[in-house]
């Protein structure tokens, strides 16, 4: 926990900020000038350094992979990526030294300058559909409903994968359709290609569909 | 607006010390719910201590700065209002002191 620079200093300041109303609580002092110089400290500037330095915290923690997964509904594709035994293009990617710890927002996260807020706003979108459809939704059927509610871009692995390097280009499959992975037509994620990234949720698809469960298509958080 | 208004004029009757306990309260349950989002940091404290958090702490912080603006005009007011009777004072002393001659 104290690790995070941010973090603690963000713990500190409201630890001093709390010491200083229960003094004023428990003390009574009279409120002269020293009083209201040391409440502007315990009211005003500490609780704004905890709140500076809390919201950049708090947005560090809202990308790394086990916040994604603290919903039940996520916890499988969480659990997926962070396995050493999974091969899924998920977990291949988790077990990247630069990004492998948020994962889940280095593949899904908006690409834009506005990629980020357009990125927190969907949050909030997934935030309300937990909250009121599918909390108490088993995982399996939660697996077997709920899609991607935009196909995945190609833009999110170009990130990376430039398409223009010449390993990339020793592949003929790459060189052969390279204008369509650059234009999204065909996607990286497929199923043929490098995908899908979520093999077991595929897997609670087909088995749905094979006992005749319709997946309701409108639902797509 | 006549809301706003309504509450400032109670608020001006209250006293300088409930104002700031009102504050200091709205401050501990504003860093209780981020110190909350910074030990678990899952969705449901994040979302309050961005939230609800920066509401209670920024309210605490603006009734603060209110009940001193308040006690500073006050103290102003009553100096100006003493300083006004010293002056009356003065002036009536030296009426008293002319008027037998």
């Amino acid at each position: 926990m104290f690790s995070d620079p941010f973090k603690t200093f963000a713990i500190g300041c409201a630890l001093l900020s709390t010491l200083l109303l229960l003094w004023f609580f428990i003390r009574k002092p009279a409120l002269n000038r020293a009083t209201k110089i040391v409440l502007l400290f315990g009211i005003g500037i500490l609780p704004i350094g905890t709140a500076g330095t809390g919201n950049i915290a708090g947005y560090h923690a809202t990308k790394e992979t086990q916040f994604c997964g603290s919903c039940h509904v996520m916890t499988p594709y969480a659990a997926d990526s962070t396995s050493l035994e999974s091969t899924s293009l998920a977990a291949r990617h988790a077990r990247n030294g630069a990004f492998g710890h948020e994962n889940c927002y280095a593949c899904h996260a908006d690409y834009g300058m506005f990629g980020t807020i357009t990125t927190k706003i969907g949050g909030m979108r997934h935030v309300y559909e937990y909250l009121f459809h599918y909390r108490d939704t088993p995982d399996e059927e939660f697996q077997a409903e709920v899609e991607i509610r935009n196909p995945f871009r190609n833009d999110s692995c170009m990130r990376c994968h430039s398409t223009r390097n010449p390993l990339f280009n020793k592949i003929g499959d790459h060189v052969s359709t390279q204008a369509d992975i650059r234009s999204g037509k065909t996607s990286c994620a497929s199923e043929g290609c490098h995908g899908p990234a979520h093999p077991f949720s595929k897997e609670a698809k087909k088995r749905a569909k094979a006992v005749g469960a319709t997946p309701q298509a409108e639902v797509k958080p | 607006m006549k809301i706003v208004a309504k509450v400032v004029a109670r608020a001006k009757r209250v006293h300088m010390t409930t104002l700031v306990r009102i504050s200091a309260v709205f401050t501990i349950l504003g860093l209780v719910l981020m110190v909350w989002s910074l030990l678990v940091p899952t969705p449901l404290p994040v979302m309050l201590a961005m939230s609800l958090g920066q509401a209670f702490g920024t309210s605490a912080f603006m009734l603060y700065l209110f009940a001193i603006f308040i006690d500073q005009r006050r103290g102003r007011r009553a100096r100006r209002e003493s300083q006004q009777n010293l002056q009356a004072e003065a002036e009536r002393a030296l009426r008293d002191r002319e008027e037998p001659a």
